[in-house]
């Protein structure tokens, strides 16, 4: 018995042992797994975190005192127009814009933007001032008290070049982004930009793979963790890291380069105010006074950029200074740098707060960024409801604006030199043409198809003229090809009846030679020469470069029709779409997909119209003060 | 004429203050034409009568050149090219461009004949110009070189048949018509098509003929026999002659083409497009300058006529 004790004992002990070390293990390996998972959690999809959770517990309070205002800014070539209105400093100079109008106001540092949230709700100030984007990854929280809930008050800029997407050397046009690391900014003004370049791509963000960087810049900002880790194929960095970056300079990765900015889709990032319903209600005249004296602001700054860039302008140097004198040294270390931020963004002024608040089908307006950035915050899990931002209701009309401004009647004109462009376009082989692409996408058309309807194409359109209007300082060429079957049937019966080529065999089993030799793909050499030296040519009834150049014409006449079913659709669309941004342009044979068809179905992937998305030099736009 | 004068001034002045703000094009101008040069033989040779006529074959050749003409499509670009006329030394009667009637039939009842038979001199500038074109309309729009002689060249060394085989593997298409010809020309084997014309009629109908070829359309209709005819080229063969068929350049007859020059990559980074938008800028300015100076100009030399008809 007591045998059995002990053995049951042993037993026992061993299984307690056995379950202890087994527990043990699987607590562990537990363990191990949560901090796996946490430390990729916060690496990879810190944006599961809505912005409330992110924030934090916020206060919510009333708006004490207007004299001196506290108004928020932020490192942007937009906000110097704001530190001119007020006399170059952080709090109003007699004699300056705002001081004229009668306010005082006192300017604060908003870079840390949930601080900047923190300080919005808690009545520290009445205003936020960031990108529309990061507006709408904190619209729940900025929603979430009546008094907060937020007045877009004035659209200040678009980023025109500030921003930028580097890639390693394999990354080429958006559509690589597929399957991509992209590191950015977590709550970053990158985020918005992002979210445009893959749907532009027709890719979604679960393509890509993100890595958060906690920062814009610096130690920890994205290019860092780009240079420093090999797994992340793109970043988005601010102008002087994607220089460093791509430079010749300490710093910089092999191969990288910038495969996309804002120069490009150059109507991504909008910059605005926003103020509190409450302040706005009981304070718009203080509101439409702040709104005008800016304004005012930007019209004396770009004629002053003007000046500086041609004749010099003391006064613009002086704003120059005040802006590093504001921003630092660190973060503006030349004037130069100065004038850099400010040429980095494009104002829309006064004729881009009508264009913004009131135009119906404005692709790039408050109602259409309001649904994308809303959109952006509930998908991207910033938001759980859609919490919507109150357009300005400002009295545009009134003499406060249309008395005191002097661009006001500022018209919208044509983007782009049309002929230049053309120009440009046509130089471009087809390698450099492929190294400008930044988007393509095509159609297809039967044989001898001339007209291109709506009922046919019209997602094509709407896709080109949405992606037209993103990226406004690019180029949409219209691309027409053709089947090159007929072409090269010339060739074989110009060369057989020139004694060139010989057929032998039966139908369906033919073969050629070439001068007596089996026509392979040794006869390749032979048979460029030949042709380039004419060898075929001649003989009126088989003549292979008259079908082709009948081709060429006939491919730019197709992408003429497509140019105008495009123009038409817009237009019947009410979408505005600037003309001068669509080129057409015929590629004839020389790009088909098959050079050799076996039938119709695949001579029919030839025949295409394909929509290139190019960049194009400075030469090639026209200069404008405003892009509204 | 006082009040004339400044009147004129005025609007002279309303349009050179206005000129640089007009709008250039939405989009390029669709810049593809149909053209043909015509080197006209016109050597002393041409003053002979056509068999059994006494109509001088250079007479022959004008009024059926002027007959078919009428009838060509004001959209097809024509150039008159000349030589040997002995009674001018213009070789270019009438420039490659849009057809203009009254202007066109004036050019061509210049010339008389004259000299030799430079043939394969004329055929290369009419090419070469042909080439230009090419170039300014990208390559678009459809290029002839229609040649209507009487002879075979007097040149040493001939460079007709270098000059040829040079011009039609640029995919410029000749026509020759050869007038009063015993033998067919040498011509005649050699390019897209030959017509002989021995009477006025035959010459207005081969010219007809020419002309009738010019802009004509093709469509992109493939038949099933078509398939089969290449079916036995390799892929990468077939790839290649498309390659070759549309690499010929725009450089000169008998030159060798020049390295390409592509244009300027665009600006990626702000820096650089800063560079670039300030460059734009300045040109604005610098053409803005020019019209503000010739406007000034304008304004003295009229402000001074108006003071002289005091």
């Amino acid at each position: 018995m007591s045998k059995i004790f002990e053995s049951m004992r042993k037993f026992y002990k061993s299984r307690v042992v056995a379950v202890d070390s087994v527990v043990l293990s699987a607590v562990a390996i537990a363990v191990v797994l949560v901090l796996v998972l946490m430390s990729v959690r916060t690496a990879y999809a810190a944006s599961q975190e809505t912005f409330e959770e992110q924030l934090g517990s916020v206060q919510v309070g009333n708006v004490t005192g207007t004299s001196p205002l506290e108004v928020p800014f932020i490192t942007w070539g937009g906000d110097m127009p704001t530190f001119y209105a007020n006399g170059n400093s952080l709090t109003t100079k007699p004699g300056s814009i705002f001081h004229k109008l009668g306010l005082n106001i006192k300017l604060v540092n908003g870079d840390d933007f949930k601080q900047q949230v923190r300080d919005y709700m808690a009545g520290k100030t009445p205003f936020l001032r960031s990108t529309f984007d990061m507006l709408g990854q904190a619209s729940e929280v900025i929603a979430s008290d009546t008094r907060t809930k937020g007045f877009i008050i004035e659209h200040l800029t678009w980023s025109t070049g500030g921003d930028n997407a580097v890639g390693r050397k394999d990354i080429k046009t958006v559509a690589d982004l597929k399957g991509k690391t992209v590191c950015l900014q977590e709550n970053g003004p990158h985020v918005g930009f992002l979210d445009d370049m893959l749907k532009s791509a027709q890719l979604d963000w679960s393509d890509i793979k993100v890595v958060w960087a906690k920062d814009l810049t610096g130690p920890n900002g994205p290019a860092e963790m780009f240079k420093n880790n090999q797994n992340i194929d793109v970043c988005f960095v601010i102008t002087p890291d994607a220089l460093a970056l791509t430079g010749k300079g300490e710093g910089n990765v092999k191969g990288a380069k910038v495969f996309l900015s804002t120069a490009q889709l150059s109507r991504s990032i909008a910059d605005v105010y926003i103020c509190r319903k409450d302040f706005y209600d009981s304070n718009k005249e203080l509101v439409t006074k702040f709104v005008a004296g800016y304004l005012k602001a930007v019209e004396e700054v770009i004629d002053l950029k003007n000046k500086y860039e041609t004749t010099g302008s003391p006064e613009y140097t002086k704003l120059l200074q005040a802006t590093q004198d504001i921003l630092g040294k660190e973060a503006i270390p030349t004037l130069d740098d100065a004038h850099g931020l400010l040429s980095d963004c494009t104002f829309v002024g006064y004729p881009g707060q009508l264009a913004f608040f009131r135009e119906k089908g404005n692709l790039h307006g408050f109602e259409a960024l309001q649904k994308k950035v809303l959109d952006l915050a509930v998908n991207r899990g910033y938001a759980k409801t859609r919490c919507a931002f109150f357009p300005s209701t400002l009295d545009y009309d009134s003499p406060t604006f249309l008395s005191y401004l002097t661009k006001t009647g500022v018209q919208r004109k044509e983007k782009f030199r049309a002929e230049a462009v053309q120009e440009e376009i046509e130089a471009l082989t087809t390698g450099a043409l492929d190294e400008r692409t930044l988007l393509t996408f095509s159609i297809n058309f039967e044989p001898n198809q001339d007209s291109f309807s709506e009922e046919q194409y019209g997602a094509e359109y709407k896709r080109l003229v949405e992606q037209a209007d993103k990226y406004a300082n690019a180029v949409f060429a219209v691309r027409g090809h053709s089947d090159p079957t007929k072409t090269l049937s010339e060739i074989v019966k110009a060369g057989m009846k020139k004694g060139i080529l010989q057929r032998a065999g039966t139908e369906g089993n033919y073969k050629y030679s070439l001068n007596g030799k089996p026509l392979d793909l040794s006869s390749t050499k032979e048979i460029i020469r030949l042709i380039e030296e004419g060898a075929f040519d001649g003989i009126a009834e088989y003549n292979p470069r008259e079908t082709m150049q009948a081709a060429l014409n006939l491919s730019r006449q197709r992408a003429e029709a497509l140019r105008d079913s495009i123009i038409n659709y817009a237009e019947s669309h009410g979408l505005h779409l600037d003309k001068s941004q669509v080129q057409p342009t015929g590629v004839g044979i020389k790009e088909p997909f098959i050079a050799k068809p076996s039938n119709m179905d695949e001579a029919k992937q030839n025949m295409r119209v394909e929509f290139r998305l190019i960049k194009v030099s400075a030469e090639a736009t026209q200069k404008s003060d405003f892009d509204f | 004429m006082k009040n004339i004068i400044r009147k004129l001034a005025v609007a002279i002045c309303m349009l050179l203050i206005l000129a640089p703000f007009f709008q250039p094009w939405s989009y390029a101008e669709d810049v593809y034409t149909d053209n043909v040069v015509i080197v006209l033989d016109c050597s002393g040779s041409m003053r002979e009568p056509m068999y059994n006529t006494d109509i001088m074959k250079l007479n022959a050749a004008k009024s059926a050149l002027k007959d078919v003409l009428k009838q060509v499509q004001e959209t097809t670009h024509i150039g008159l090219l000349q030589f040997s006329a002995g009674n001018t030394s213009k070789e270019w009667l009438y420039p490659l461009g849009v057809k203009k009637d009254v202007e066109f039939m004036n050019a061509i009842d210049t010339p008389k004949p004259g000299g030799n038979t430079p043939l394969g001199k004329y055929m290369k500038i009419g090419a070469d110009r042909l080439l230009q074109e090419r170039e300014k309309q990208h390559g678009y729009g459809s290029y002839r070189l229609l040649v209507v002689t009487d002879g075979e060249s007097t040149e040493s060394p001939c460079p007709v048949d270098s000059y040829t085989q040079d011009i039609i593997s640029r995919g410029i298409i000749i026509d020759a018509v050869g007038i009063n010809m015993d033998k067919a020309h040498t011509l005649a084997t050699k390019v897209h098509s030959y017509r002989s014309a021995n009477n006025p009629g035959s010459l207005k109908k081969a010219l007809a003929e020419v002309f009738a070829e010019v802009g004509s359309v093709k469509n992109d209709a493939t038949g099933k026999e078509v398939f089969e005819l290449i079916a036995p080229l390799p892929s990468e063969v077939a790839a290649a002659m498309l390659q070759a068929l549309s690499a010929s350049g725009n450089h000169p007859v008998g030159e060798k083409p020049k390295p390409k020059q592509e244009p300027q990559a665009q600006a990626g980074q702000d820096a650089q497009q800063v560079q670039s938008g300030a460059t734009a800028s300045q040109d604005h300015s610098a053409a803005l300058l020019m019209w503000v100076i010739i406007g000034v100009v304008v304004i003295a030399l009229l402000a001074l006529l108006a003071k002289l008809t005091e």
